[in-house]
């Protein structure tokens, strides 16, 4: 096969084209800047449907399932509008997200996470919410405050959850141990109980499992004594005892035998669910994000329970909250922000919707919709309902968005825990440094 | 093999002839040009293009979500007020100085071994080569954390003789140290090239030195490391390289986080923490033009030394 030397000339100039034009296109993708939120969305002309808007999500197989039942299900409502699923697992999520931003193409709705949503919101990357047509008030308001910043409404939460003791009783009865009243224990019988456990079970089941690696638990503590981990302007506002005690704690237990060696603890805390003290039946407590109940009761066989953290009557007020599990985000350069809003409007509200994805979210953000599925939960999960419907009278207030930055928050507090736990830092040291570290995260 | 050799039989002659005009030779130019455009694209917009924009990054402050802007070599001056980042260079050089060595000297021994002329030693050479494909892959990873965690494999051996194993990947003491036997591990590939080496070696040397009465040793002394040293400092530069720019192993093993307490907190681990994690782009850009700038000087270096111990034959 020879070429001749026009056809070669015309091949050419047809490849230096292509170059010449994806080079342009990699420019414009690069140049186009953002403007600030709301701007966009302020008095939409009405929309030209059929359209296609794209939902991005993070998760495991099952979720993605579901998700796509969820899709159907609101493409049968609504002939004209097209959803395009677009998933990954959680860290993946993160990095294809931050550069589908940056190259201009960014999902028209997306699943946000606390730690994240205000570096999206404040760099207006996402839309408000209050501006577009989403129907929010059976979502409780102070719920609803978890997606808001001073500039406005940029998530809407899809369910809650709550921090909270998850407890074994068959090992609490194998030890001769009592349960708790949870209305009154202190952080102190919390360590004294774990010991206590550790020294009467048999060989190899401890009392409780590590808690220090998630900064859930500095917040909780913080609130109890009237401070918070963030105050509303996005500073820190935890103090350095409080940060000490919350490392002390985890040492003492430690110390007392109430938990693993440090190696070890490392070793579970990377474990999920299946792997920790609970989930292999090797231990009597941990602290736990209440949706992941159901993998724990799955993994230990057993039927666990919740207890409300320790010192919820030991300082000036209560300490739990419920936390928005993700939200519900829009971008500011949707094409089509009303159409995406619908789409919102359905995940948030629609019953259907809720029967299928259940508590996969988090138990339901919309009130009237929970109702609506208790009766269709597993035993794990409306004990969780239970749980929430219990302590949610005692909760004083939501904490605020955490500010930009401080996505590193949970990076620093596990890296803290491990020096503290391995010897390295002293408590005190080790809340010095979270401190200067979560200030210049976050500055 | 038989039926892949005739057509290639009947070509050879009708290639060489065409090779001899003039006027095809051009038109094989203007073709290459065609061929060479698909790969000359891809150095313009995967490679060189990025660079660019990375080194135009690293001088600025850009978190991604927004357009980046300029803030000259703050990133470069603070890099050296990070004690994070300081802690992944020093973590970084133990790790190369320490495993690279190490993997020298064992892939050297193998290859002596192998080139003694064992049997089935293509079998051999496919075996010791295994690791070296495997060993950067994240199953591999994967298989590391079970050999080397507390109930695992290493552990249940060290049972046996009832010694009581730590943690080895969840202990900031050790946790490095199980990377370094995986980069050692992986020494599959300079042993294929030092065996290669040593092929090269006339035999008559070694004729030679026998008849004179010397040892094997003395032969492996004044013969077989001095000829096959350029050898030894190709492997040596490439390893180098190589090792300084782990990644999935320290991602991996440590659950993508650096720890136990940073302990393997490899420089590009921090790197893509920075520009992924803290959606800190401009200085994630600096460190890997810093990470370059490493890299030159420690090959450098190298390229310097060998003036002092590597001899050319020619």
């Amino acid at each position: 096969m020879r070429f001749t030397t026009t056809r070669a000339r015309r091949a050419a100039a047809t490849a230096g084209a292509t170059v010449a034009v994806l080079a342009l296109a990699a420019c414009a993708g690069g140049d186009s800047g953002l403007s600030p939120a709301g701007e966009d969305t302020a008095a939409p002309p009405a929309e030209e449907c059929p359209c296609e808007i794209r939902f991005s999500w993070w998760g495991s197989d099952s979720r993605h399932a579901a998700t796509q039942e969820i899709i159907d299900a609101f493409e049968a409502e609504n002939p004209d509008i097209t959803v395009v699923p677009d998933f990954t697992d959680w860290s993946g999520y993160w990095d294809k997200l931050a550069t589908s931003v940056a190259a201009s193409d960014a999902p028209d709705v997306m699943t946000q996470e606390e730690r994240y949503i205000s570096d999206y919101a404040s760099r207006g990357v996402l839309a408000d919410l209050s501006a577009l047509e989403i129907d929010t008030s059976k979502v409780d308001a102070a719920i609803l405050a978890g997606g808001q910043t001073a500039d406005g409404q940029f998530g809407i939460p899809t369910g809650v959850n709550a921090y909270a003791v998850v407890i074994d009783p068959e090992i609490f009865a194998a030890a001769g141990v009592e349960v708790p009243d949870d209305e009154t224990w202190t952080w102190d019988d919390y360590v004294e109980i774990a010991n206590e456990i550790s020294a009467k079970a048999p060989e190899g089941v401890y009392g409780a499992q590590d808690y220090g690696f998630n900064e859930a638990g500095i917040n909780v503590m913080a609130r109890q004594r009237g401070e918070s981990l963030y105050t509303a302007d996005g500073k820190v506002g935890v103090s350095k005892e409080t940060v000490t005690d919350f490392f002390q704690v985890s040492l003492d237990l430690q110390a007392g035998g109430g938990e693993p060696d440090a190696a070890r603890t490392m070793e579970i805390q990377d474990a999920g669910p299946e792997g920790s003290l609970l989930g292999t039946n090797t231990g009597a407590m941990g602290v736990w994000w209440s949706n992941q109940l159901g993998a724990l009761s799955k993994a230990s066989g057993r039927e666990l329970q919740l207890l409300r953290l320790p010192g919820e009557s030991e300082g000036e007020r209560t300490g739990m909250y419920l936390k928005p599990a993700m939200f519900y985000s829009i971008s500011s350069k949707s094409e089509y922000p009303q159409a995406s809003a619908k789409f919102v409007d359905f995940l948030l509200n629609s019953p259907a919707a809720a029967e299928i994805m259940l508590t996969d979210r988090g138990l339901p953000a919309n009130t009237e919709v929970r109702e609506g599925i208790l009766d269709k939960l597993d035993a794990p999960n409306a004990l969780v309902a239970d749980f929430m419907a219990e302590i949610a009278p005692t909760i004083v207030d939501s904490p605020p968005v955490p500010p930009n930055g401080s996505g590193d928050v949970a990076d620093i507090t596990e890296r803290l825990n491990a020096e503290v736990l391995f010897g390295r830092l002293t408590p005190e040291k080790a809340a010095e440094q979270f401190l200067s570290e979560l200030e210049a995260a976050i500055g | 093999m038989s039926t892949t050799d005739i057509p290639r039989r009947a070509d050879a002659p009708a290639r060489r002839t065409r090779g001899r005009t003039g006027a095809t030779r051009r038109g094989d130019g203007r073709a290459a040009i065609i061929f060479l455009a698909p790969w000359f694209a891809g150095l313009v917009l995967i490679t060189a293009g990025p660079m660019a924009a990375s080194l135009y990054l690293s001088f600025t402050d850009y978190d991604l979500l927004t357009p980046p802007t300029w803030i000259g070599p703050e990133n470069y001056t603070r890099m050296f007020e990070d004690p994070r980042f300081l802690n992944a260079l020093q973590v970084t050089f133990t790790y190369v100085l320490v495993s690279v060595p190490i993997q020298l000297a064992l892939s050297l021994a193998l290859a002596l071994i192998l080139d003694k002329g064992l049997r089935a030693l293509s079998f051999y050479r496919s075996i010791y080569y295994l690791p070296s494909l495997l060993g950067g892959s994240v199953a591999v990873a994967i298989l590391w954390r079970q050999v080397f965690g507390a109930d695992g494999l290493l552990n249940q051996f060290l049972a046996l003789f009832g010694i009581q194993g730590e943690g080895w990947v969840s202990h900031p003491d050790y946790a490095l140290g199980t990377l370094i036997v995986l980069n050692v591990w992986t020494f599959g590939s300079p042993m294929v090239i030092f065996l290669a080496g040593l092929r090269q070696i006339p035999q008559m040397y070694y004729e030679a030195a026998s008849i004179d009465g010397a040892s094997k040793v003395r032969q492996f002394i004044t013969i077989t490391v001095p000829l096959l040293s350029p050898i030894v400092f190709f492997n040596l530069v490439l390893q180098v390289i190589g090792s300084f720019q782990s990644f999935t192993q320290a991602y991996v093993v440590s659950g993508g986080t650096g720890g136990p307490a940073d302990s393997t907190m490899f420089y590009t681990l921090y790197l893509y923490l920075k520009g992924f994690g803290s959606l800190d782009m401009g200085y994630a850009s600096a460190m890997a033009w810093f990470l370059l700038l490493i890299i030159g000087g420690m090959t450098a270096v190298n390229f310097v030394a060998s003036k002092y111990w590597v001899f050319y034959d020619d």
